[in-house]
């Protein structure tokens, strides 16, 4: 996952940036080997929230032609268009306004993308049925009524970063967003989910979204936080690495460096993030494959004893099983 | 044969029985007798004396020998460590009386003890002795016969405060007749069991007989018609077998239970109020001992739900009213455990759906009598005369009638606070002032309405014009007032000498003309 918004995330310059978008991810010394797919998002929240994209000596100006380019440089396998994702006080109006001017983005996208070998996935947004409902409306004011289902390759759902705490309204929001793709006919895509990347994720996977993203690992590690799982952080200081088994804390010298023992503190937090990224990629993998499973049990199991166990997701646990997942009774 | 307690503790017995608080607690510790002595049936009498009650417990279990009956009658030196009575705490209850009698048979041989006036002996601290005869039983039949006589029930089994359904209702919750074993076990022990009230207490029928399995009322599942859909909605959870682990093991618990309404819930054998009686209780020995409703997340009120879990790990206090052993990880656990489940069951649609067919129906009552209200006001604004307002607002609407406004000065109302002095700003003839609104000036003065502030006051009528001239004669407050109804203005002189007036409206006298015709027809014309 890249996100063009993110090219400038911590203050980066106008030459390090050019770095960056100097040749694709995956010709790169240091991805030799990624079997990965390149994932690149269009960084509409960032445009949303700063208005462009702002580097430590530069700002750059977004639009539609400049985020493909960009998504053509890093190498994207999976690009969505750009997008206006809405924010919690938005009016009716406003958000009516946002979805048309994404329309007319996804326009110039599909007409800019059209030979590049890439899954296109079109952003939507809003956080229940009607208001996802109603994005599918405007949009259509603008393209017409395009075969969604033949047109794109995906659907990736945004604007749900502000209401990342808000489990109940993002359950309803893929729930939602599930409901309006099978009543319009592309229920067949595969459903991303921006951004959201917390103890959401069984429960959002439970009620239909198939993908995932976001920086939270790195944003943990920041933060000076360690996983211990998906549901628990402690701080680095206080980790007992000896519990994980992965590739960073089962380096001696890795281990050596999260504890303290290193000049610069983005020295001991990089180890972390990569933990963090691996207890995540773990646990995703795990969901995956009990979603992969005949019936419901596997996921049902999962749940119950991981945020079924927590006090403040339990009830949203319970409700997703005994709504979507065939019911304790 | 003597015999005489072995614990000589003549405290710790006086303790004990102290504790037993509800004389009815000697009907729950004498049918886990039963129970325990594996009787099919097990009939209880009770008898009203002036000078306490005498209880009748039969069953027809295997008998006791001579070592049971030493338990029966001691403290803490039970044979029967796998049963309910466990450690005999129970039968000290027995104590409380003036003569206790058992007869029991078992292998042919049937023993008799006899204890003589118990709490008197206990409370001039001494020890009760019982005298035991053995003779040769001539049939096989087994088989315990107590026989209370004197038994310290204070007001508890007096005609006032006995009746069947409260014997009834105790049985089912405080007592193994209430067990929900039989939803758990394939070779569950079943038991008839008689009480007989004596008529004095209660002569609403011979008896009460039932058997120690708790029954649920039988489910339905959706809304009903009439004004509560929701009343006799029920669904039952379970049974539930759950494996508690915690750190001293691991434990289980069973759980049975149902949530339902008012109606379901009462097809319950409940007495008094539901608030006492439904929420989650912690069962042993199926028996439940006390309730915890925390369990159930606080948004969904306990009183729909009638939940037992057992667990044989919980510890229970001497005379098994409370859990002891609260601070184990095993009630850690469980508490965790039922916590977790209930929230299952709160979050189950069924219940979501219930509780919605409740909302529903009050939404309809609410409709209902609502609309039943909007009828009676429309009967009485047409059986009147002419418009009438009800309170200050309405005096106020009756300014902004259009009728009213040929005659009456031109004043819209800009805004209305009902509860400052000053109610109304209103703007006449382009100018802002602020009006106090009353039924008459006379309820004004009687309010003690501020008269500085108001540039205007509105009044349906003046009122009474002898009390107002009073008020003209006394004065108001301290200061002067003088009313010029022909001018119809209030002017006033206060104490500190600040003077001024304010224009009286007199809202009335601009309608005077009926209004209504039909309802929801407004004529101009009079009708009669
Ligand atoms: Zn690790």
């Amino acid at each position: 996952m890249m996100s063009v918004g993110s090219l400038t995330d911590y203050g980066i310059n106008r030459d390090l940036l050019q770095t960056y978008l100097s040749s694709p991810i995956k010709r790169r010394a240091e991805f030799h080997g990624f079997e990965g797919i390149i994932f690149a998002d269009s960084g509409g929240y960032k445009n949303l929230t700063q208005g462009a994209l702002d580097g430590s000596d530069f700002e750059l100006e977004m639009n539609q032609a400049r985020v493909f380019e960009m998504q053509q440089q890093l190498g994207g396998e999976i690009i969505v268009n750009l997008d206006i994702p809405i924010e919690p006080d938005d009016s009716f109006e406003e958000r009516c306004r946002k979805a048309r001017l994404t329309a007319e983005n996804v326009d110039e996208f599909l007409e800019l993308s059209k030979d590049y070998p890439a899954a296109r996935y079109l952003t939507v947004h809003g956080y229940n049925y009607s208001m996802i409902d109603t994005f599918m409306q405007e949009l259509q004011s603008i393209l017409g009524d395009i075969d969604i289902s033949a047109t794109f390759d995906g659907i990736a759902l945004g604007s749900l970063v502000p209401k990342k705490d808000d489990r109940e309204l993002l359950i309803n929001a893929v729930q939602g967003c599930r409901d309006v793709m099978a009543e319009r006919g592309f229920d067949d895509l595969p459903l991303h989910v921006l951004g959201i990347s917390n103890t959401a994720i069984p429960l959002l996977a439970a009620v239909g979204a198939d993908t995932f993203d976001s920086s939270s690992y790195m944003q943990a590690a920041i933060n000076g936080k360690y996983y211990k799982s998906l549901l628990s952080t402690v701080r680095v200081e206080d980790a007992d690495f000896k519990d994980c088994s992965c590739p960073v804390c089962s380096s001696p010298e890795l281990r050596s460096r999260m504890n303290g023992n290193t000049q610069y503190r983005k020295d001991q937090m990089g180890p972390a993030a990569v933990h963090n990224l691996y207890v995540q990629m773990t646990e995703l993998k795990n969901i995956r494959e009990r979603i992969q499973m005949d019936g419901t049990d596997g996921l049902v199991d999962y749940i119950e004893n991981t945020i079924g166990r927590n006090d403040s997701t339990r009830k949203h646990a319970h409700r997703v099983v005994n709504e979507s997942l065939g019911g304790y009774f | 044969m003597k015999r005489t307690p072995t614990v000589n503790e003549v405290n710790e017995f006086l303790e004990i029985a102290s504790d037993f608080e509800d004389p009815l607690e000697l009907l729950r510790e004498s049918l886990s007798n039963a129970f325990d002595a594996g009787a099919e049936s097990v009939d209880i009498r009770i008898k009203s004396q002036p000078d306490g009650s005498d209880i009748i417990i039969e069953d027809d279990g295997h008998g006791m020998n001579e070592e049971d009956l030493k338990s029966f009658f001691d403290l803490g030196n039970s044979s029967k460590t796998d049963s309910i009575g466990y450690k005999g705490h129970g039968t000290k209850i027995f104590y409380k009386s003036d003569h206790i009698k058992v007869n029991t048979s078992r292998d042919g041989i049937t023993l008799s003890a006899e204890m003589k006036n118990p709490w008197e002996k206990l409370n001039n601290r001494v020890l009760p002795e019982y005298d035991v005869t053995k003779t040769d039983a001539p049939s096989s039949r087994s088989g315990t016969l107590i026989r209370i006589s004197g038994f310290k029930s204070g007001e508890g089994f007096s005609p006032e405060s006995l009746t069947y359904p409260k014997v009834h209702n105790y049985l089912k919750w405080k007592t193994i007749v209430g067990s929900t074993a039989h939803f758990f076990e394939d070779d569950f022990h079943e038991m008839d069991i008689t009480v007989e009230l004596d008529d004095e207490i209660d002569d609403s029928r011979e008896q009460l007989t039932t058997t120690n399995k708790f029954e649920f009322p039988s489910e339905q599942l959706l809304p009903g018609d009439g004004e509560f859909p929701a009343e006799r909605m029920c669904k039952l959870y379970g049974p539930n077998e759950i494996t508690l682990n915690h750190a001293e093991g691991t434990s289980t618990v069973e759980i049975m239970g149902m949530a339902g309404g008012k109606a379901a819930r009462n097809e319950l054998p409940t007495f008094g109020r539901h608030s006492t009686q439904f929420g989650v209780w912690l069962a042993k020995d199926h028996i439940k001992v006390e309730r915890l409703n925390e369990a159930i997340s606080h948004d969904n009120e306990f009183i729909h739900f009638l939940f037992v879990a057992n667990c044989q790990d919980i510890e229970l206090s001497a005379n098994r009213g409370k859990i002891r052993n609260k601070s184990s990880s095993v009630y850690q656990a469980l508490e965790e455990e039922l916590s977790h489940f209930l929230s299952k069951v709160t979050h189950d649609p069924w219940f979501e759906g219930y509780l919605e067919a409740r909302r529903q129906g009050e939404l309809a009552r609410k409709a209902s009598s609502e609309s039943t209200k909007a009828h009676d006001r429309v009967d009485r604004i047409k059986s009147r005369g002419r418009f009438m307002p009800s309170n200050d607002a309405e005096i106020l609407f009756g300014l902004q009638r259009p009728s009213a406004q040929s005659n009456a000065p031109e004043i819209f109302v800009e805004d209305y606070h009902p509860t400052d002095d000053i109610t109304a700003i209103v703007r006449t003839d382009g100018t802002l002032q602020a009006a106090a609104v009353s039924s008459t000036l006379v309820d004004y003065f009687d309010d003690e309405g501020p008269l500085e502030p108001a540039e205007l006051l509105i009044c349906w009528e003046w009122g009474d014009t002898d009390e107002l001239r009073e008020i003209q004669r006394t004065g108001y407050l301290g200061s002067d007032v003088d009313i010029d109804f022909e001018r119809s203005k209030v002017s006033y002189e206060t104490k500190d000498g600040i003077s001024g007036s304010c224009d009286v409206i007199i809202v009335s006298k601009y309608i005077d003309t009926p209004m209504v015709e039909e309802a929801g027809t407004v004529s101009s014309t009079s009708t009669d």
